[in-house]
């Protein structure tokens, strides 16, 4: 088989890959008893404190080698980046108003799944934090979260409780910035 | 949210049938940019990878598919480019190669030594500004019309016609610049 036709059939496993994570994104997921909206097709919303006194994020390494992260504010993406660099996350954090979202195509997206329930993903939703596991992010990957919400903190329901809308690929290689949708 | 899916993005049927009527456009676009086979075949990946991307960018109704499939091409080279810069010394660039047999390779070295002479021509363009250049390339080397060129840059149709003009006019003691489409 000569490579145009190895290359087709890898485009068209891709495509397959990627018409079956949209779906399984898709579906309704319940995370921490609270019932969340799926407001896109790879966005997950989740309850977001607001309006305690803890700080803009935590980041704590578990014994399990997973990574925790708990985000009350959004505020200083780029040290968060730092922390879960330090702690062997290669990540990319953007925070975005409400509403707003990045252009899709921010680089070449992998087979491996970001984020999810399933305990293949690099990312799951855990108590309204993130649990992140530096293994299922390969060499040369970057585990992209985008998160939108209101900065502002209002609030969106009768318990206090803010949400983001967090939008998660894995990307191979570059990544490049967010541009904002609309 | 996320827009539409276009059709050539989510159906293997319609991707085969797209990829097979452009697949050799874009390795001879690639090949008269890039003298290395390897880089060649890499490049022809992340162009389709970034059709999968951006499909719902395009339009049927401004022009035909290879203008705006040259314009992905352009910007996965500009992309490239940069990230050549950038990694130049990190090891596992050659480790993420996609694999190549000796037939490929041989066949894309021909297709690489056939584009020499449009390679050389835009060497001879290297001194015009970016947007005059981009223009030209696309009309004189890629054999796109005026009109097809503004697509594939996503620029209007007289701004690609000044811009031609200027080019031409800086260029004008070298000859290849006045070939290629004028429409």
């Amino acid at each position: 088989m000569n490579f145009e036709e190895q290359l087709l059939m890898e485009l068209k496993n891709e495509i397959a890959h990627r018409a079956d994570r949209r779906r399984r994104l898709t579906r309704r997921l319940s995370i921490g008893g609270a019932a969340a909206l799926v407001a896109a097709s790879a966005a997950v919303a989740v309850p977001l404190l607001t309006g305690t006194e803890s700080p803009a994020y935590a980041v704590t390494k578990k014994a399990d080698g997973t990574v925790r992260v708990q985000i009350n504010e959004f505020e200083n993406a780029d040290r968060l980046e730092r922390d879960l660099a330090a702690a062997g996350v290669r990540a990319d954090i953007t925070y975005l108003r409400a509403g707003q979202e990045c252009k899709p195509g921010r680089g070449k997206t992998s087979g491996r799944t970001a984020m999810g329930p399933g305990s293949d993903a690099a990312a799951r939703i855990v108590k309204g934090g993130l649990d992140i596991d530096p293994r299922k992010i390969g060499p040369n990957q970057t585990l992209v979260m985008e998160f939108a919400g209101n900065k502002d903190g209002s609030r969106l329901s009768e318990t206090g409780k803010a949400s983001w809308v967090l939008t998660a690929t894995m990307i191979t290689g570059k990544v490049s910035p967010c541009v904002v949708a609309r | 949210m996320r827009r539409k899916q276009a059709k050539i993005a989510t159906d293997p049927v319609a991707f085969e049938a797209f990829y097979r009527r452009h697949v050799d456009a874009v390795t001879r676009f690639l090949a008269r940019r890039v003298d290395d086979p390897h880089t060649v075949a890499d490049l022809v990946a992340e162009v389709f990878m970034a059709v999968l991307d951006s499909a719902h960018t395009y339009r049927a109704e401004l022009g035909p598919e290879i203008a705006w499939l040259y314009g992905v091409a352009r910007k996965t080279i500009s992309a490239e480019r940069r990230r050549a810069y950038k990694q130049l010394q990190l090891t596992d660039r050659v480790g993420g190669r996609r694999p190549l047999a000796t037939d490929d390779v041989t066949r894309l070295e021909e297709r690489i030594d056939a584009e020499r002479h449009a390679r050389k021509l835009l060497e001879a363009m290297t001194e015009l500004p970016e947007g005059e250049r981009a223009v030209l390339e696309l009309v004189v080397i890629d054999q796109l019309t005026v009109t097809e060129a503004a697509l594939a840059l996503g620029i209007r149709q007289s701004a690609a016609k000044v811009r031609l003009h200027r080019a031409r006019q800086t260029l004008r003691n070298v000859p290849f610049a006045m070939s290629g489409a004028s429409g």
